[in-house]
């Protein structure tokens, strides 16, 4: 049976929180990833913070944001690169992204300890790069919010950035 | 209950729609005027609803005739009343027909903009994906692979954080 795209997309809408689902249809055929894609990615921030969401978002840095994590001996993921420009599909950045970060970090992030880098930094360091990287797509970003400090970079995406409506920032 | 439309009709007037293969069908005025596109094949005589066959059309009508006092959603009250997989038992019941005579009546709620049958029906088909491996969706609904191997090996991989939520 051939579903008609939109019909699909009124169908998968109703399962656009239950991920585990949405993973299964993903992997049906390719009609229906191209449908999923943009629903799975528009806001998984906002649910999860898990390393592997982290660590496809991280291989979507470009070279400067992945230069500014230089000094920190982080080990970013060699990925082939993804089949999908998932992170253009995103649509709400929220506080999550810091769990995520840590929960990555973690895991595998971190090469050799650095003993005169605390965690912090290197969170903070991989916090800007990651939200620069979704302010540069400039496609699909809405909802951004940010806790702790930012940077230069941050202010740079911000400046070119014409697709969020909604920020939050929350200082320490 | 017209729920404000302009055009009110009362519970005896009727119109005439036939369906693709010839069939006629006397329904409540007050059906067409809540779905303003039956209104358009109103007349019988020559204009018939094309791609909707009598069989497809019978369903269709028999869920708008049981719902004909249903208030009215506004676009407005879309989003969250809408977007979940929670189903009354009558409409169930109505939609545990066999695959092929489900996707007929989806495809013909929405070539007929009948909004709340096409939500109906795709929730319907959303619970049946549930808790489902990409396998058994596709045996459940008949469709080919057309992933290479080493594609979709990769596609699981980046999408692999979804499975645990």
């Amino acid at each position: 049976m051939v579903f008609p795209d939109e019909i699909l997309l009124e169908t998968f809408k109703h399962i656009q929180t239950d991920y585990r689902s949405l993973f299964s249809c993903l992997l049906v055929n390719r009609q229906w990833c191209k449908i999923i894609v943009p629903i799975l990615w528009s806001e998984p921030i906002k649910h999860v913070d898990d390393k592997r969401l982290i660590k496809i978002y991280l291989s979507e840095l470009n070279a400067k944001e992945q230069a500014s994590l230089i000094p920190f001996n982080i080990f970013l993921p060699n990925y082939p690169k993804p089949l999908f420009d998932y992170a253009s599909y995103t649509t709400t950045v929220g506080f999550h992204l810091t769990d995520g970060i840590l929960s990555w970090l973690n895991n595998e992030g971190l090469g050799e300890i650095i003993y005169d880098i605390i965690e912090t930094e290197v969170e903070f360091a991989i916090k800007c790069s990651l939200i620069s990287m979704f302010l540069r797509k400039n496609e699909k970003l809405k909802h951004l919010e940010i806790k702790g400090n930012i940077n230069m970079m941050i202010l740079e995406g911000l400046r070119i950035n014409n697709t969020v409506t909604y920020l939050d920032l929350l200082f320490d | 209950m017209d729920n404000g439309t302009s055009n009110s009709a009362s519970e005896n007037e009727t119109i005439t729609l036939k369906s693709c293969d010839g069939i006629e069908f006397h329904i409540d005025a007050r059906i067409a005027n809540r779905y303003t596109l039956l209104n358009n094949w109103n007349g019988g005589e020559s204009a018939c609803i094309p791609n909707v066959n009598g069989k497809v059309l019978e369903k269709v009508l028999e869920w708008c005739e049981h719902h004909i006092n249903d208030p009215q959603l506004n676009c407005g009250d879309d989003d969250s009343r809408r977007r979940n997989t929670i189903i009354e038992e009558w409409d169930e019941n109505f939609l545990s027909c066999d695959q092929d005579m489900l996707f007929e009546i989806i495809l013909a709620a929405n070539y007929l903009e009948i909004k709340p049958l096409l939500d109906l029906g795709c929730k319907t088909v959303a619970n049946m994906m549930k808790s489902k491996s990409p396998e058994e969706i596709r045996s459940a609904f008949n469709i080919d692979n057309d992933y290479t191997p080493e594609e979709e090996e990769q596609f699981r991989k980046e999408n692999e954080w979804a499975e645990d939520y």
